[in-house]
């Protein structure tokens, strides 16, 4: 099982971030989450970014697409660099009620799949 | 209490006169007398109200799971009032500036040049912006960005109405404009201050169980009243705005955005650029605008000028759309803002059946602006009722003793210091 993201449904609130890194180090941040935003803001191009164990995950609103070691994202600014340093996604294995990230996203878009 | 799962317990003092900043300590006498955002702005006005001060806080919820904790709060002497006013700020910015680790920024005294102020990591600077004033606010969220080297950068900052010190201007947060309608961008623009730029990764504790008593606060909100519902054009239905306006909304609109942990995307961006059905990294530089100010949107259709286009022009000027509208025009207007008040009247009144009267909409947008909830949130929330905010605020900052009767005197004391 993966997590997967529904990049149309996303509004950018990114709680998911926050709900990801509370389960990481149990505070309110989103530095050391395992899922990031990307945000192109001035055309308002938005997706979310899922650091797993081999790849890099993509939730983009064309699609998904997945990222092995040493693959570029086309077109993806500075601050797309950061997610290859974080922990990887581990579906909050050790929680009775499933990924946090995906009970705290008010809009289904994210989903444990596969 | 444990302030720690709310505040990073930090306000800073920015001397512009003296080009200086010092740090005072947030205590848990100020958190007790004031919870937060606008109940410590207005405090903090009242001490330093000699020197013009122009307060900006993060609420008590600000960044946090509480549902809606996105907002932030300016609070200032409205140019056009000569009354307190708070303008509530949200998306992103007032998160970030929480995490940068300053709760609350005092602004006092008047710069003898342009200067802009840098917010990042514990760190504030006092930076000189020759190179941004009399630059329209996009050209400036860039420049300011990429001279920080992060288009994360969060921003609040005026064009160039605003440093005319026009009362029509509003302050902007990043391209997008504000719910500024008492031009509190005049009062940066008198102190020539022109951004405030938040960058922070800092970070905030969390009180055991309040996770999982969020989200079922999130759960029911999501299952009440805005169930069903989506994005602005629903809200621009429901508070009567005329249909040619709803229609042209509805035809541009690319996609609705929330603020941070907002159960409702009530904004919405619109493309006029390129087909609204775009996704694209590569397209159209700059495709449309966001709209979160339905009123002032509505009104520039109702001027017959074309809405979405006017609104860039507004945003790009710093011009609150409304007066724009009152003018005919989206340059140079000099015209006072739309409807100024103690709290932004960019909020509707009532949403989806909501509204009980004006004394109702005041103490939800005050509750919304000391907590740090998305003032259209609060309207349109019913389910953030007030018994449930004492006990997330008890659960939170294990503050067991907080009553019923202290949330009422705050809010009460901030609606009436801004009468």
């Amino acid at each position: 099982m993966d997590l997967k993201v529904d990049s149309m449904k996303c509004t950018g609130c990114r709680i998911c971030e926050f709900a990801c890194n509370y389960h990481q180090d149990e505070t309110i941040s989103s530095i050391g989450s395992s899922l990031m935003f990307y945000f192109e803001e001035k055309k308002n191009y938005y997706g979310m970014m899922v650091k797993r164990e081999k790849t890099l995950y993509l939730g983009r609103p064309e699609g998904e697409q997945l990222l092995k070691p040493g693959e570029q994202i086309e077109g993806a600014g500075a601050s797309a660099k950061p997610i290859l340093l974080r922990v990887a996604c581990d579906r909050c294995e050790d929680e009775d009620d499933g990924p946090l990230c995906v009970r705290a996203c008010p809009y289904g878009v994210l989903s444990l799949e596969g | 209490m444990e302030l720690m799962n709310n505040y990073k317990e930090t306000i800073l003092i920015v001397d512009l006169d003296a080009k200086q900043c010092d740090t005072e300590s947030l205590s848990e006498d100020m958190v007790a007398a004031g919870l937060g955002g606008a109940g410590i702005t207005t405090a903090l006005y009242e001490q330093y109200k000699d020197r013009d001060p122009l307060v900006i806080g993060t609420g008590f919820f600000t960044g946090t799971f509480m549902p809606g904790g996105c907002a932030g709060v300016v609070t200032a002497k409205s140019p056009v009032t000569g009354k307190l006013c708070h303008v509530p700020f949200g998306g992103y910015a007032a998160v970030e500036m929480k995490l940068t680790g300053f709760d609350f920024v005092v602004v006092l005294g008047m710069a003898d040049s342009p200067v802009r102020l840098w917010l990042h990591d514990g760190l504030s600077d006092i930076d000189d912006a020759a190179d941004t004033w009399g630059k329209d606010v996009w050209d400036s969220v860039d420049k300011i960005r990429e001279a920080y080297g992060d288009d994360m950068i969060q921003l609040l900052l005026i064009g160039p109405a605003a440093e005319a010190q026009s009362k029509a201007a509003q302050f902007s947060v990043n391209y997008w404009g504000s719910f500024d309608k008492a031009a509190l961008g005049a009062v940066f623009g008198a102190k020539k201050l022109k951004a405030i730029a938040l960058r922070g990764l800092d970070s905030l504790d969390v009180a055991e169980g309040f996770f999982a008593k969020c989200i079922e606060l999130k759960n029911e909100i999501c299952a009440g009243a805005i169930s069903g519902k989506s994005g602005l054009k629903d809200i621009a239905a429901d508070i009567g705005v005329d249909a040619g306006a709803i229609e042209k909304l509805s035809g541009m609109t690319h996609r609705n955005n929330a603020g941070y942990n907002c159960p409702y995307a009530a904004t919405a961006f619109v493309k006029y650029n390129e087909a609204p059905t775009v996704v694209d990294m590569k397209g159209h530089p700059a495709p449309g605008c966001l709209i979160s100010d339905i009123k002032g949107f509505a009104a520039l259709h109702a001027a017959g000028l074309d809405a979405a286009q006017a609104m860039e022009q507004c945003f790009r000027q710093g011009i609150e759309p409304e007066a724009a509208a009152k003018a005919g025009k989206t340059e140079g207007v000099s015209e006072d803002a739309g409807k100024a008040a103690a709290f932004s009247t960019a909020v509707p009144e009532s949403v989806f059946g909501s509204g009980q009267g004006d004394a109702w909409w005041q103490k939800r947008q005050a509750l919304g602006l000391i907590l740090g909830i998305d003032p259209m949130i609060m309207v349109m929330a019913p389910e953030i009722a007030e018994d449930r905010i004492v006990e997330f605020v008890q659960m939170s900052a294990e503050w067991d003793d907080f009553s019923a009767d202290e949330l009422e005197r705050i809010a009460s004391d901030v609606i009436a210091k801004s009468a």
